[in-house]
């Protein structure tokens, strides 16, 4: 039999206990530390010191650690598309990509050419297999639950990859690392993008984007302020407008409705319960479908529109070219073009899609 | 465990590790106090300069002692900030330690002509006579190769060099111990040496300074090593760069004959396995012992993975903190195109090792490759 298994180590608690179950349950792990991100200057060694607490992970469990860059294949399959799509002014989540394009793909078959048959991730998640479908479901911790970023798997990945910490409470898992005095018990949880890590996110965007300014418009067509650039606002986004008073009878605060690409105007309106703030139905484009089960034409189902959100109640009306129509039982919050959608039936995360604007 | 990365460092020498164990219990004087116990230290010192200096053929005085080869080639560069006549030239292929440096103080308006080598990484030196200007203060160029093996043609530099009123170092990190060294001969003005090269401690490194030339410290702060380089002495440490100097010199051709058996053994019994493999750099002409080869559609990183889960070090490429690797800058330089530089490793031995190590090494390479094969 082979028990050999590689374990994708990011230096963080995650990845450490993960690497840490496997081993006590008698596989033979191998630690392989991914690194997706190049500064500009070439020369520079970007996550070294998480580099450095993964190294001192896998001598404490006595685990072989290689590392292996994937910067090329994350800047060709993941950040181009990034940057395009904040250049059309829409919401991209770059981590749903990078799992399907470089965590399940480009690592798998590095394990495979390592002469392994699995890999394993320190995921939130759950791979059960019935009916010869492998299911992917919520993981244990609700406040932790990782299967939002993973909707894009389909069979193949999923057969080969185990999730050791899908039973187990964030809790848990920093205590299982402090018992073995692991130097990640403590590490604060990244909240960065996959790989690129944490950074002033305009001034790293500036980088790689132009930024036009121009004028913020109420939804009554009134100019209320300046912005810096659409590409650096969210739909839904209440900080960092800079609209002061002086422009209605009320302090209630401005949020971002609209980017008008065209007119390179910034949409916004007043208080956060504003009808135009809340969406009951949305067009979805680019359905995935996690199982080869040919799902129903119109379904009652859960879903999330960001990560960590509680699921809601919604209808999925499946339209051609792999596109379904998604209303939902109470309007949603902040919809933003771009951004994913995924769907659940209970605990069970079917797959999901990418929001367009809705047009009636 | 099969070491075969000695050009990344090499395992201590017992009789140095057993100076040194001994003057870290009982030598604990600083050298700079007037009383027995740092005048020991200082004696200390003194007497590892000696060897060092009779090593390579130059006085005691000649030469000052660093904190390892990297601050060796610091010093040197950092000294063109001082000087009128601040233009470098250098090749291609030279230690980071270099490169890099002259890059951060072009910001410090220091510049420097790179110049480039031949596909074996040889160096012209009439290259370098074309580059010389009437700024140009320094030519530093490396005595061999860490990737490759070269060896460069320094005695005729140094005299293009001197024709021109140029000073000239060389960084001779790779050689003590393979080559013989004679700094009077090669007529040098300064060179870089590193003891953990040639069976001494990490940390440790010296500079040969001729008589005469006047370079400025870059770490100010005390009389140490004449002011060339403050701060309280590594005792052990110099100590033994001092005896690992002597038996690096007093062996080196016993251990350039062992090099060159094991370096063309490994040769013939890899060749007879894989026949598409291809070495990079000279036959000849190179250092004995170190082996740059790729192998078509064989990615270094994988075989060097399957490598050290069978306990063999080689090595590949150039290293970065987090643990991967680029392609080598050395053998883009010589020409090899980005594919090839993926596909090749360099496995450097040393004298401890044996032709049973290289049996097994190749043993090794060979399944590993077949493995590789399999999986892809």
């Amino acid at each position: 039999m082979n028990k050999k298994i590689v374990v994708g180590i990011s230096g963080g608690v995650d990845s450490s206990v993960a690497a840490l179950l496997l081993a006590e349950q008698g596989y033979d792990v191998e630690c392989i530390f991914m690194k997706n991100w190049e500064d500009e200057d070439g020369e520079v060694c970007t996550s070294a010191d998480d580099y450095s607490d993964a190294l001192q992970v896998c001598n404490i469990l006595g685990l072989p650690i290689h590392s292996v860059n994937f910067s090329k294949e994350y800047w060709d399959k993941v950040f181009t598309y990034f940057l395009s799509e904040y250049k059309a002014g829409r919401t991209p989540n770059p981590d749903v990509l990078c799992n399907r394009e470089i965590k399940f793909k480009a690592f798998l078959e590095y394990a495979m050419k390592l002469g392994s048959k699995h890999i394993a991730t320190g995921h939130y998640a759950k791979i059960e297999c019935i009916n010869s479908q492998y299911r992917l479901l919520k993981g244990k911790d609700k406040n932790k639950d990782q299967s939002y970023f993973l909707y894009l798997l389909s069979q193949e990945p999923l057969s080969k990859s185990k999730f050791p910490l899908g039973d187990l409470e964030k809790e848990d898992v920093r205590h299982i690392a402090k018992k073995a005095g692991l130097p990640t018990a403590n590490k604060k949880d990244s909240t960065g993008i996959c790989f690129v890590g944490e950074k002033n996110f305009k001034q790293f965007l500036e980088k790689y984007l132009p930024a036009n300014p121009g004028e913020i418009i109420s939804t009554d067509e009134r100019k209320v302020g300046t912005h810096s650039g659409l590409m650096y606002y969210t739909i839904g986004q209440r900080k960092g407008l800079g609209i002061g008073g002086g422009y209605s009878d009320n302090n209630d605060p401005w949020y971002v409705v609209e980017k008008d690409m065209k007119k390179n105007k910034l949409i916004v309106c007043q208080g956060k319960d504003n009808p135009s703030l809340y969406s009951s139905k949305i067009i979805v484009t680019q359905l995935h479908w996690i199982t080869n089960i040919i799902p129903n034409e119109k379904q009652e189902l859960a879903a999330k529109i960001r990560y960590r959100q509680k699921d809601q109640a919604c209808t999925v009306e499946l339209i051609k070219n792999k596109s379904a129509i998604v209303s939902f039982n109470k309007p949603i919050f902040a919809a933003a073009a771009g951004q994913s959608i995924v769907f659940y039936k209970n605990e069970e995360c079917l797959g999901g899609g990418i929001i367009e604007p809705y047009v009636n | 465990m099969l070491y075969f990365d000695n050009s990344a460092t090499t395992p201590i020498d017992q009789d140095v590790q057993s100076l040194m164990s001994d003057l870290n219990q009982n030598i604990y004087g600083n050298p700079s106090s007037i009383y027995a116990s740092g005048r020991n230290a200082k004696n200390i010192i003194e007497i590892a300069r000696r060897k060092l200096a009779n090593a390579i053929n130059s006085k005691p005085s000649e030469i000052i002692f660093t904190g390892g080869g990297s601050e060796a080639n610091n010093i040197v560069l950092w000294d063109m900030v001082h000087k009128k006549r601040n233009h470098v030239i250098t090749s291609s292929i030279e230690h980071p330690a270099i490169l890099l440096v002259l890059r951060e103080l072009e910001k410090l308006g220091v510049k420097h002509t790179i110049v480039p080598v031949d596909k074996n990484g040889l160096i012209d030196p009439d290259d370098i006579k074309k580059n010389i200007i009437s700024d140009t203060g320094l030519i530093s160029i490396m005595m061999a190769n860490n990737e490759v093996g070269t060896i460069e043609p320094i005695q005729e530099i140094a005299r293009i060099a001197h024709e021109h009123d140029v000073l000239f170092h060389s960084d001779a990190i790779q050689v003590l111990g393979k080559l013989p060294i004679d700094v009077k001969k090669l007529q040098l003005d300064i060179m870089s040496f590193s003891a953990h090269k040639f069976y001494g401690p990490k940390g440790v490194g010296a500079l040969y300074i001729k008589d005469g030339v006047s370079i400025n410290p870059m770490i100010i702060g005390g009389s140490q090593e004449k002011n060339m380089r403050a701060g309280t002495e590594n005792v052990s440490g110099i100590a033994g760069l001092g005896l690992a100097a002597e038996i690096a010199s007093n062996f080196e051709k016993e251990n350039f004959s062992h090099l060159l058996e094991l370096e063309n053994y490994f040769k013939e019994l890899i060749i007879d396995k894989h026949n598409d493999i291809t070495f990079n750099g000279f036959d000849n002409n190179k250092l004995p012992g170190l082996v740059n080869l790729t192998i078509p559609n064989i990615p270094s990183d994988l075989l060097l993975i399957n490598l050290d889960n069978d306990g063999i070090s080689i090595s590949n490429g150039s290293a970065c903190s987090s643990g991967t690797i680029s392609p080598s800058p050395v053998l883009k330089a010589m020409g090899l195109s980005d594919k090839s530089n993926l596909e090749s490793v360099r496995i450097s031995a040393g004298k401890y090792n044996t032709m049973d190590e290289v049996n097994k090494l190749v043993d090794s390479i060979h399944s590993s490759i077949v493995t590789i094969r399999k999986n892809t």
